[in-house]
């Protein structure tokens, strides 16, 4: 897959995280997955279309949502229930729109769905292309300290 | 002065009426979709619209739209809040009518900073 692929998404999570939750996104070492799974417990699932096709999710573990779900809202959530789902899909779709504005500086125009949002870890889900998967695992301090990690997956092609 | 919020998301909802509530602006009305604002337009006095773009039922430039083409409602000021961030989204919203337009993410400052500079742009 293409780097130029990748520049987008890595540029729009940092800037989500930098901008509405003053959250710095450090890029771990991407990796290649060939299950089409959720990495995390709580993933956002978008998929797009126009001069590329291709899906992002974007998952948390249950800790990492919740500092995220605090983080963005100043409410304290004690578990991964309606609200916490929601900011997640919003997240997503946030995430997107950067990533499709970043690829319009590279001369593609993408379309996007409405995200949806899947609870669990290793759910399957339905990535639209048949390349593998790239994982970009992002490392973010949860307070006190605590590593937490958000994985963006895509695949694009 | 009342306020109509309209996105998908609650979690967008929830962050948009904070701001507002720290401008004074906490007489806010929400709802899900354009279908849905459209009813409560129809039936209350709202001064201030607040929309997002992609939603199911009935999505903010067809809401817009529906705003700008309705003789009862096309002057009540109109700002898109949305994740569409595309120059052609942008151009497609001021064809429209949109009154602004703010991209996500924002900080409560530039959101604060558009509402002000769109309600100057009414003499409210």
């Amino acid at each position: 897959m293409e780097v130029k692929l990748i520049n987008p998404f890595v540029v729009a999570a940092q800037a989500v995280f930098k901008t509405m939750l003053n959250i710095e996104l450090t890029l771990g070492k991407p990796s290649l997955k060939e299950a089409k799974t959720t990495s995390g417990d709580v993933t956002g699932i978008m998929s797009m279309v126009g001069d590329k096709k291709g899906t992002i999710a974007i998952s948390f573990r249950e800790k990492g949502a919740l500092f995220v779900f605090n983080s963005l809202m100043g409410d304290e959530a004690p578990f991964i229930g309606p609200e916490v789902v929601d900011a997640i899909g919003e997240l997503t779709n946030i995430i997107s729109g950067q990533a499709r504005k970043e690829f319009e500086n590279t001369g593609l125009n993408l379309k996007a769905s409405i995200p949806m949002v899947v609870v669990g870890k290793g759910v399957e889900t339905n990535f639209i292309t048949k390349l593998p998967i790239i994982s970009l695992p992002f490392d973010f301090s949860a307070g006190n300290g605590e590593a937490e990690v958000m994985y963006l997956d895509f695949s694009f092609e | 002065m009342r306020v109509l919020v309209v996105d998908d998301f609650s979690t967008m909802r929830k962050i948009i009426k904070n701001v507002l509530k720290q401008i004074n602006m906490d007489n806010v009305v929400e709802a899900e979709n354009g279908k849905h604002a459209l009813s409560i337009l129809r039936s209350d006095s709202i001064e201030f619209i607040i929309s997002d773009w992609i939603m199911p039922e009935m999505t903010g430039i067809e809401f817009l739209r529906a705003c700008k083409e309705d003789e009862a409602i096309k002057n009540i000021p109109f700002v898109m809040v949305t994740a569409e961030a595309q120059k052609d989204s942008v151009l497609e919203a001021i064809k429209a009518g949109v009154d602004n337009y703010i991209v996500k993410p924002f900080t409560p400052e530039k959101l604060k900073e558009v509402i002000g500079k769109t309600m100057a742009k009414f003499g409210k």
